[in-house]
């Protein structure tokens, strides 16, 4: 560690060849180990992806990389460099740049005021708008990058915030630049330029780290892959010496076959039936339009999409959380639309909603309590309207024994299990209602394997019951596994439907990016 | 249960914060705050009167304080108390000087004025906070002075006693809160304020509807999601927290003033606020939190005359109690109040 | 009788100016907390220090400008434990403004008691009361309407043009900016080092300084004396304009000289033989009425679609889809 180390002496002679060396390093929070002995070789000039399920450390890792985490053991050597990153101001002087899967632009500001907010060029004390319009308008045709400077961000795309974001890097003068899951909310287009952007970075010199868990972008985009698995560093290999196979067998572990569940044919009558719906997002403008699909008892409906593209309002209106604008939702002949969320619960609606931890349980609360959630009015749990909390934990006591649910108790507190359990929690609440129509928002977002599947087993003992599912999911693997049949909503629109025993992945990956379903099938075929 | 443990350090070391800095204080007035200490704990405990003294001060206090917790735990800021307490103080004195009733009954329609009286000065406030978000902080503070000013000018241009001070004809006897003791104004107030706070905490406790509104106190997407109606149930909330801030005045006219005048309650609203916010909005606590704001209240009577120190320095300690404790615990339930709303309204 | 009607109505611009002019002040500082994410109800208590330190500054050392400056200092002490508490220890503001309003209250009560041995007010010959500025030329240029501008004390001036700065300030200084990123979009702040901490104190302190000048305009302004919660809740309108404004200054103008114009309006009413306790509730309700209003017409609402509204939107929505570019969210 000391200066003085022969080793440390001949990095810095040498040029260094390699643009980031992270070296075994661990990240503790609490008793939770995020990385353990991680350790990561970036070589200039290259797009070195880091891949890994939810939770294996990607995150924390970049993050400590960039000084926005200190981390417990370990070294960080940039540009051949040890440098103790202690903030963000450290990584940039050292020319490391990132691109946040979250955007960090403020909505009011102008394009050029949020690239340069931070640096900005000032003139007699003043910030000097017109420089800064000029300089990113330069910087946006040197590299690519096309938007307007003088725009408010508020009114633009995510595709286009995200051009800003790498644009606010580039103008920092960064020479490696971080994008955490960048992905995750473009288009496949969108997607695809994106790549081509990073392809032009690299042919300038620079570096690129791509944290991602997309294995076929991986396998598109990048030079080199590194493997992470339960915040331990797996694997560094070229991504040519590598196949689809090997990476998910690195990832997780083992072999994970995606599945499709086997299933009977058992769909019957039509429980919810939604015709020419609309409804408005919360700057007004149309989110959802003109909607129609049938969900029968006994068959799971899977609604797939690139996040953002109307499924929430979706849920939403169905459950009666947000107003419909146009159109009807009958559910076993009672129109969802004109009723509250109350009455839809009683109607036979169950919701696990897809924000968990602000509509899906009181995180504060005990697990009891959140299990009583709707049912607080109803016998056996309330009688004359005092409640019976004997009766209520016991009853919780059977549910986390049957839903599996990691806790120390019914009186354990919600925001103290991990994502899995929380979501096991939910579903213990909206399972055990005897609901005619299930609607699942994202039944395994932020969830591990082991639990993923005990909850793909439930969704599908569910269906055997004869329920009704709808299941929405931005990953399109579970839909695959789990679905009869497959919407894709593109833009608020449904862009065409899928069989789920004959979908394939490109056709439905076609709507998702707007194509229409007989011009997807066209170019799929 | 080691957190519950830590909470309560926390608790104590804020108070002994608050406590070094009113010593401070007081010495920069030029009073030994030993003195000043002795005087308080004399005034408010020295003997039996003093005592009962001390319960009469507390029990305003107390059911201020179970208003601020009916809105809190709900959710909802309710600084509006000392207004609705007006409001209840009038309408009860009204009721008491201008309706003449068979004893008994009389008293309990004076006391439903009151509680309708607290209950209609806040509904204008909470049907805007319920359906438009109106910030019901901001509403309640400003509503507070026109309450006190509509008040006023009731009792000096429409019902003033003829030749008298800035007070209203004297209320019944019929109408009297039947006192407890023979030696003191102390009135079965106390024990209306000790039954509602028990009340209160059972219904939270233990009832379908408390549970509904913690959870829309507590997490109010989540009750949204659960079917329970937020907008009615936070109007309804500020409505009862409302109601018990006018059962707070009508307590106080009817059982010691036995009429309504000018500035009849000074700052027992913020006072029940206060207690409420230090006993986290749980009505059991607060009684004891009220017991040690009336003990202050009732204790500052003597240091007025005994010392040089004005009477105002306890809200000074209050008011350090309060911010010492802010730091440490309250941050826990930040859900209870328009804080975490902040980047709605900004 | 028409040179008499304008007159009054020259009058009553005036005294709608010199009314606006301390809520203007403080509601100004308010937009520092207000644009930088805090809600700051302690306003009022602020002001009420700045107000009572201000007439004890200017007892001791005869100076109006050192009274101001004492006044400021007060001020500056409470917006600072606001910032701690709410900053640092992440206290709820609500309950920390709350506070250190009844800490204010109770503390210039019972150092009025302890130093001067009264209760009530303060007053006397030896306040020092700011001057009156009277613009030159003003009489020569304007005749009967010179009082509009010249004449009145310094804290006026200082009201009315710190909104031009502070509508510069917002857009074009680097605090401006970045107050406003910290209230709007903490996280941005803090990925590009902006010490959100660092803004949030900046900006407490900058409107403790305002809200001192407002308070020793208040004790030292047109009258020199100080008397107990002199304030009386402009603090709080303040904020009410706050709310409905969001900090905007030209829009927080336009509130205060909305309850400016309503104080003045009031106290004329009252030589009309209007109950005075009815007319002093005028600008509370005032407030009140603003706050509602506004909160109703700013309510969410639900947009029925029509069959034209849908074919519009379907034929034009979907063309860009097609062609692949500029894909809408």
């Amino acid at each position: 560690m000391s200066d003085t180390s022969p080793a440390k002496r001949q990095e810095t002679t040498s040029p260094a060849e390699n643009a980031v060396e992270l070296i075994d390093i661990t990240k503790r929070f609490g008793a939770f180990v995020a990385n353990e002995r991680v350790n990561l070789r970036v070589k200039r000039g290259e797009i070195h992806a880091i891949i890994g399920e939810n939770g294996a450390g990607k995150t924390t890792l970049m993050n400590i990389l960039f000084g926005l985490l200190q981390p417990d053991e370990g070294r960080i050597v940039l540009n051949g460099r040890e440098t103790i990153v202690t903030d963000p101001a450290t990584a940039i002087d050292a020319g490391l740049g990132m691109v946040h899967q979250h955007f960090k632009l403020v909505p009011s500001l102008s394009v050029a005021d949020n690239v340069f907010l931070g640096m900005e060029i000032r003139r007699n004390g003043l910030i000097d708008q017109a420089a800064q319009i000029e300089k990113t308008r330069e910087l946006s045709e040197r590299f690519g990058l096309k938007v307007e400077p003088q725009e408010r961000v508020s009114l633009l795309s995510v595709g286009i915030e995200q051009r800003i974001e790498i644009l606010k890097v580039l103008a920092r003068g960064a020479r490696t630049i971080i994008l955490d899951e960048p992905t995750a909310v473009l288009t496949p287009q969108e997607s695809r330029e994106l790549f081509q952007t990073l392809r032009g970075f690299v042919a300038d010199g620079m570096t690129v780290i791509f944290i991602s868990h997309h294995l076929e972008e991986v396998m598109e985009v990048s030079d080199t892959v590194t493997v992470l698995r339960h915040g331990k560093h797996v694997a560094t290999r070229p991504t040519a010496e590598l196949t689809k196979d090997d990476l998910v067998r690195m990832m997780v572990g083992r072999n994970v076959s995606f599945d499709r569940r086997r299933r009977t044919k058992t769909a019957g009558e039509v429980v919810l039936d939604v015709k020419n719906l609309w409804a408005r997002d919360e700057r007004r403008l149309p989110a959802l339009r003109d909607a129609s699909f049938t969900v029968r008892a006994g068959e799971i409906v899977g609604i797939a999409g690139v996040a953002g593209n109307g499924q929430t309002e979706l849920a939403e209106v169905l459950a009666g959380l947000r107003p419909a604008s146009h159109g009807s939702a009958m559910l076993k002949g009672r129109d969802l639309t004109a009723l509250t969320p109350a009455a839809i619960r009683d109607a036979g609606f169950a919701h696990v909603p897809g924000d968990r931890m602000v509509r899906g349980v009181d995180g504060s609360a005990s697990i009891s309590s959140n299990l009583l959630m709707g049912r607080q009015f109803k016998a056996p749990w309330s009688r004359n309207g005092v409640l019976d909390w004997d009766g209520v934990a016991k009853q919780a006591v059977e549910m986390i024994k049957r839903f599996d649910i990691r806790a120390r108790g019914p009186e354990d507190t919600v925001k103290r299990l991990s994502g899995g359990n929380i979501q096991k929690v939910v579903l213990a609440r909206e399972f055990t209602n005897d609901a005619d129509f299930l609607l699942i928002d994202q039944p395994t977002r932020g969830v591990d394997i082991g639990a993923q599947e005990s909850i793909h087993d439930e969704i599908m003992r569910q269906r055997a019951a004869g329920r009704a599912v709808l299941v929405i999911s931005v990953q399109l693997d579970e839909l695959l596994t789990l679905a009869d049949r497959i919407l894709v909503m593109f833009n608020g629109r449904i862009m065409g439907e899928v069989e789920g025993d004959s979908a394939d992945s490109e056709r439905i990956g076609m709507m998702m990016a707007g194509l229409n379903a007989s011009a997807a099938s066209e170019v799929a075929a | 249960m080691s957190d519950g443990l830590r909470a309560f350090y926390g608790q104590i070391i804020a108070l002994a914060i608050a406590l070094a800095l009113g010593a401070l204080i007081i010495v920069l007035i030029d009073e030994s705050p030993i003195n000043v200490f002795m005087t308080l704990v004399r005034g408010a405990f020295g003997d039996q009167s003093k005592i009962a003294g001390t319960l009469l001060q507390t029990t305003p206090i107390l059911i201020c304080g179970i208003a601020a917790c009916i809105g809190l735990r709900g959710g909802m800021f309710n600084v509006g108390i000392e207004g609705q307490l007006f409001l209840g103080g009038f309408a009860a004195a009204w009721v008491g000087f201008a309706l003449p009733l068979p004893a008994g009954l009389h008293m309990v329609v004076g006391m439903a004025a009151a509680v309708l009286a607290g209950a209609a000065w806040v509904a204008i406030p909470a049907y805007f906070r319920a359906r438009y978000n109106t910030n019901e902080v901001v509403s309640t503070i400003l509503s507070n002075y026109v309450a006190v000013l509509l008040t006023s000018y009731f009792t000096i241009f429409l019902f003033k006693r003829p030749g008298g001070w800035s007070e209203t004809p004297p209320i019944l006897p019929t109408a009297y809160l039947p006192e407890l003791f023979s030696f003191s104004r102390l009135n079965w107030g106390l024990i209306i304020g000790l039954a509602l706070a028990f009340f209160v905490a059972w219904f939270f406790r233990q009832t379908a509807k408390g549970y509904s509104i913690s959870m829309v106190g507590s997490a109010p997407k989540f009750a949204e999601y659960g079917g329970i109606d937020v907008k009615r149930q936070g109007f309804l909330v500020l409505l009862a927290s409302g109601a018990v801030g006018g059962l707070a005045g009508g307590v106080e006219t009817l059982g010691i003033h036995h009429r309504f005048m000018e500035g009849f309650a000074p700052g027992f609203g913020f006072d029940g606020l206060i207690a409420a916010l230090l006993a986290n909005g749980s009505p059991i606590i607060t009684i004891f939190t009220a017991l040690f704001f009336g003990a202050l209240r009732n204790g500052s009577l003597l240091l007025e005359t005994d010392t040089s120190a004005s009477r105002e320095i306890i809200t000074v300690i209050q008011a350090l109690i309060i911010l010492s404790v802010s730091a440490q615990v309250l941050m826990k339930r930040r859900g209870d109040s328009t804080a975490g709303e902040r980047r709605w309204k900004f | 009788m028409e040179i008499l009607d304008k007159l009054l109505n020259v009058a009553l611009l005036v005294a709608t100016l010199r009314t606006t002019a301390p809520i203007l002040l403080v509601a100004l500082g308010g937009s520092f907390t207000t644009k930088a994410g805090i809600f700051n109800i302690g306003l009022e208590g602020q002001m009420l220090v700045g107000a009572f330190f201000a007439v004890l500054g200017s007892i001791w050392s005869g100076s109006a400008l050192i009274g101001v400056a004492c006044g400021v200092v007060a001020a500056l002490v409470f917006a600072l434990a606001f910032a701690v508490l709410v900053v640092s220890f992440r206290a709820n503001e609500v309950v920390v403004g709350l506070a250190l309003n009844i800490l204010a209250g109770g503390m210039t009560i019972s150092l009025m008691k302890a130093i001067f041995g009264t209760r009530g007010s303060i007053v006397g010959q030896k306040i020092v009361g700011l001057p009156k500025v009277q613009i030159p030329g003003a009489r020569d240029l304007l005749g009967s309407w010179a009082p509009l501008v010249s004449g009145y004390t310094p804290m006026v001036y200082v009201a009315f043009v710190a909104v031009p700065f502070l509508v510069l300030f917002y857009k074009r200084t680097r605090l401006g900016l970045y107050i406003r990123v910290v209230g709007e979009k903490p996280e941005a702040a803090e990925a590009l080092g902006i010490s959100i901490t660092r803004v949030r104190y900046t900006a407490s302190l900058l409107c403790g300084l305002l809200a001192g000048l407002a308070g020793a305009h208040l004790s030292l302004g047109y009258i020199t004396m100080f008397t107990e919660n002199m304030s009386s809740g402009r603090g709080f309108m303040a904020v009410a304009i706050l709310i409905f404004s969001a900090g905007d200054p030209l829009k927080v103008l336009a509130g205060c000289l909305l309850f400016g114009f309503a104080d003045a309006f009031s106290l004329r009413l009252q030589t009309f033989g209007f109950p005075s306790y009815l007319i002093l509730a005028v600008p509370y309700l005032v407030a009140l009425v603003a706050l509602f209003a506004l909160s109703y017409r700013s309510r969410p609402r639900i947009i029925r679609e029509t069959l034209e509204s849908m074919k519009k939107m379907l034929s034009v929505e979907t063309k860009p889809a097609e062609t692949g570019n500029n894909l809408p969210r």
